[in-house]
């Protein structure tokens, strides 16, 4: 698309008129429609449910010390598992990466003034805390149990909390399909002229691969959790097999949505990584396209593979196969960004930042995560230890150490972006190496645990398995007190931090163009767009820039253009 | 000379060196993992128990080469290309975008790879499935929370040890009573779920005596963690057949019926055939009809139920015994004719069951 095309296209629509900053600290705060505001408000609460479910998970360790439990009852126990697990998927890593990081960046780095709908996404934020109190308070009623997967039968049979549970995950459902309507609407209609989908940076890629996803997966676990509430508050019999329902059909439905789920929790880590990769190295991302359209494949592909969660759960045999090679294929995409990733960094001028470290962390500790994925999807293997700690510790290589160590990254990376100040770099690396030590400290002997035998979703188990256990949760300590180290940086360097400046890393995509914190409307004029941004030896491939860091009131005649 | 520079440039400083580094590395890991003595931690229990340690071995092999190379080069490259005190603060690194030959090979190489280890799997996945059909058929149910076990001319149900005898085929035919469990047997590196309202079955051949735990790996309520209590024992056919006849001879007076929901069968002695007809006016009557099969309200008509050579099945296919109805009246029915509710929903308790019983079987 030529650049006079792209401003016919665009005019109006993006280049059009400001709106006047509400005033007053309700509506600039509380009830924002900024898209910034409510990035910030989404990173907030979000880590505020990740440190309630830290804590869930310090309790899990905790009570790991010993084979015979003891620090809580079994009962309690299940449902602190089954929340931590609900919690740090919906209420954490979905949100901060979607809702958070999603909003407050992409938007800037497409040139646009706002997302499409912002009120619809002041409502997609609003549902998202109410229904996380609502997951936290099932605890006053008797929590879930049967894990953030609560197949029936058995979650049939758990205490009234498991109804409370499907409806805020419901909510936090809608909360995501609003959130992934925007964004498409965003991408597809705001980028501002010239900037076609070929110059995208890779971080919008990442959100618009995993928009489609947030749109169409959540919808099928909407119908299973109304589902389950139905069966559960008015004995409608959907999964109950004594009265005619199926408990495999939760699974497919579950799955349908929660395999999905897993990409709408990498591909924006994968996308942030792939704008602090560049920046730090002082050189083009390797294989731009290839990545780019990498995510798409993985995206598309994810739909396609649910079945291998349930290898064991009595499916026919000869369905297996294709899902466990269509869950193979996926490893090939995958592989081409790591190998992508780790191009990038030779031949680079690497700046060994707290951000960049979380982001070659992520590359190391996905990876591995990846790699295990494999066995998983090998269903001869899969049937040895399916449900079993190889499982736990797979997923939270994907989860911990890729998604939240992508999360981490991205703070240290857009902090002075949200706030004006930068991180501390000396907590950020104390930060980083207690996380890194800790999280391999807890994670890598699960592998071994599960050969050996030990099953998840357990509150006691064989003695022979206690040692590992007690090293993992050690480890896990340590891993909580850089968390902690992670905490005092954040509200210390929001006082104190070191003022950073709008462009303290030589950012060259459109977020570092204009001040930091950026104004209410972002942009004075939209920016027309030449090129890639991560060509560092050429000049900035952008135009009509030069008044966002002056004084100069911004255009604000509707019609402009 | 100057080509040299440019050379090494190319690669960077030491690329070579780290690379043969890391070769090494990848093939002692793979030696390491054909090496790892696995069934000394865990035997093989079963003939494909071997295979699925040689897909492991496969796996764990190229995925630790394959991980040594990523993380080494991550590792390398992060160290090597740090900018440097004596570098301008613009400085930036080699502006390269891509290299098609590169990426042509790094697509290929794990496309090919993925090829191979479908292959692997494929074909360790047929000698898991295609195990002998004709072998002995064993049942496990699972409860909450322990494993039943049901083998041909034993009447009821076993429930502690489940034994087989080394070398024979075995069918286990899985189920489940109340929610779903998984049998596990981390010696036998098999699973399969046991999901209530379905039969599932494994097939598998013991290789090597010994006492194995049974462990249920899918979350089934409040005391799943203790689930692991059972031993599948694996014996000599003479071993196994004492057994098998002492639990003949034990549970002989027991009537074969089949696991009723919540575990026990009923006890259908001590039924009363009076009470049982003023509860059929009360919970049964609004359905089913005291006269011939074909007379149907709702469900069919009960007269003769237990001795009417023209219906020697019942609805579900089982033979008309007292044992097979309390079955129905226990778990329900749910098929061509509709479907009647279980115990709990109808508010029987199993002394109800056995005064129905009994009057039905007093109906000729």
């Amino acid at each position: 698309m030529s650049i006079e095309s792209a401003q016919m296209t665009h005019a109006g629509g993006i280049a059009g008129h400001i709106h006047p900053e509400p005033q007053g600290f309700v509506r600039r705060y509380v009830f924002s429609i900024d898209h910034k505001i409510i990035g910030i408000q989404y990173i907030i609460t979000a880590f505020v449910f990740f440190m309630l479910s830290g804590l869930l998970a310090e309790t899990i360790r905790t009570q790991l010390l010993n084979a015979n439990g003891g620090f809580v009852s079994p009962e309690t126990y299940n449902e602190v598992y089954s929340v931590h697990g609900s919690a740090m998927v919906w209420l954490v890593v979905i949100p901060l990466l979607t809702g958070g990081f999603g909003n407050l960046i992409f938007p800037l780095q497409i040139g646009a003034r706002d997302v499409a709908f912002p009120w619809l996404n002041m409502l997609s934020f609003w549902i998202f805390p109410v229904a996380g109190l609502m997951l936290f308070s099932s605890f006053l009623m008797g929590a879930p149990t049967a894990g953030w997967t609560e197949y029936p039968p058995v979650s049939l049979q758990g205490s009234a909390g498991t109804s409370m549970w499907a409806a805020a995950i419901f909510l936090v459902g809608v909360s995501s399909t609003l959130t992934g309507i925007n964004f498409v609407v965003t991408l597809v209609k705001m980028r501002a002229p010239g900037m076609t989908f070929t110059r995208m940076p890779l971080f919008c890629w990442g959100q618009f691969a995993t928009a489609p996803l947030l749109m169409i997966a959540t919808t099928a676990l909407a119908a299973a959790l109304a589902a389950l509430f139905m069966e559960r508050v008015f004995g409608v019999p959907f999964y109950d097999p004594t009265k005619g329902g199926s408990p495999v059909l939760w699974q497919h439905m579950f799955w349908f949505y929660s395999h999905p789920a897993v990409y709408i929790m990498i591909l924006p880590a994968f996308g942030i990584i792939s704008e602090v990769l560049p920046t730090f190295a002082r050189k083009p991302i390797f294989g731009y396209k290839l990545i780019a359209f990498s995510s798409m494949a993985i995206a598309l592909a994810g739909f396609m593979v649910w079945a291998h969660h349930m290898f064991t759960s009595g499916l026919a045999p000869y369905l297996q196969l294709p899902f466990m090679i269509l869950t193979f294929a996926i490893g090939i995409p995958t592989g081409i960004k790591i190998f992508s990733w780790t191009a990038t960094l030779w031949g680079g001028k690497i700046h060994l930042t707290s951000a960049m470290l979380f982001a070659i962390g992520f590359i190391a500790l996905f990876t591995c995560g990846g790699i295990t994925g494999i066995f998983l999807a090998a269903v001869p293997y899969d049937l040895d230890v399916h449900g079993t700690y190889f499982v736990v510790a797979h997923f939270h290589y994907v989860l911990v150490g890729g998604s939240l160590m992508g999360v981490f990254a991205g703070m240290y990376y857009w902090f002075p972006k949200m706030s004006g100040r930068l991180l501390n770099e000396t907590l950020g690396k104390i930060h980083f190496w207690l996380f890194f030590i800790g999280f391999n400290g807890t994670f890598l002997p699960m592998h071994w645990l599960g050969i050996e035998g030990m099953p998840r979703w357990v509150a006691t188990y064989d003695p022979q398995f206690e040692f590992w256990n007690r090293f993992a949760s050690v480890s896990s300590y340590v891993m909580g007190i850089g968390i902690l180290v992670f905490f005092v940086n954040v509200l210390w360097s929001i006082r104190a931090g070191k003022k950073s400046g709008p462009n303290p890393w030589n950012g060259r995509t459109l977020e570092w163009m204009i001040p930091s914190p950026p104004h209410y409307y972002n942009f004075k004029n939209i920016p027309t767009v030449y090129g890639l941004p991560y060509d560092f030896s050429h000049p900035l491939p952008y135009t009509g820039l030069e008044e966002e860091l002056t004084d100069a009131p911004p255009a604000l005649a509707a019609g402009a253009h | 000379m100057v080509e040299n520079r440019a050379q090494s440039a190319h690669v960077g400083p030491g690329f070579w060196s780290v690379t043969a580094v890391l070769g090494l590395l990848a093939i002692a890991s793979i030696v390491f993992w054909y090496w790892f003595p696995l069934e000394q931690y865990l035997p093989a229990a079963i003939v494909t128990a071997r295979q699925v340690d040689t897909l492991f071995r496969f796996m764990a092999a190229t995925g630790s080469a394959l991980y040594i190379f990523v993380f080494g080069y991550l590792l390398y490259f992060a160290i090597a290309f740090r900018v440097k005190p004596s570098d301008p603060p613009d400085a930036i690194g080699v502006q390269v975008h891509d290299n098609h030959r590169l990426e042509f090979w790094w697509t290929l190489i794990p496309a090919l790879f993925v090829v191979l280890l479908s292959v692997v799997s494929v074909k360790i996945w047929y000698e898991i499935m295609l195990e002998p059909q004709n072998g002995l058929v064993v049942q496990a149910i699972g409860h909450q929370f322990n494993f039943t076990f049901r083998y041909p001319q034993i009447n009821g149900e076993i429930t502690d040890e489940m034994h087989l005898p080394i070398g024979v085929p075995v069918t286990l035919n899985l189920t489940s009573s109340d929610v779903i469990h998984s049998f596990w047997v981390p010696a036998m590196r098999l699973k399969n779920d046991t999901v209530p309202g379905l039969v599932t079955s494994i097939r598998f051949t013991p290789r090597l005596t010994g006492r194995y735990q049974i462990i249920c790996t899918q979350f089934c309520g409040v005391l799943h963690a203790q689930m692991n209590k059972q031993v599948l024992v694996v014996e000599d056919k003479a071993s196994f057949d004492r057994w098998y006849q002492g639990w003949q001879v034990k549970n002989a007076h027991v009537s074969n019926a089949l696991p009723a929901a919540g575990g026990a069968a009923v006890a259908l002695t001590g039924g009363s055939a009076p009470a049982g007809q003023t509860l059929f006016a009360q919970k049964c009557s609004a359905c089913h009809a005291i006269g011939p099969f074909n007379q149907r309200i709702v469900g069919p008509g009960l007269k003769g139920v237990l001795h009417d050579p023209s219906h020697p099945d019942l609805v579900n296919g089982d033979p008309a015994t007292p044992a097979n109805v309390a079955k129905i009246l226990q778990t329900g029915y749910v098929g061509s004719l509709g479907a009647m509710p279980n115990a709990t929903t109808n508010g029987l308790s199993n002394q109800d069951i056995a005064n129905l019983v009994a009057y039905l079987d007093s109906l000729k």
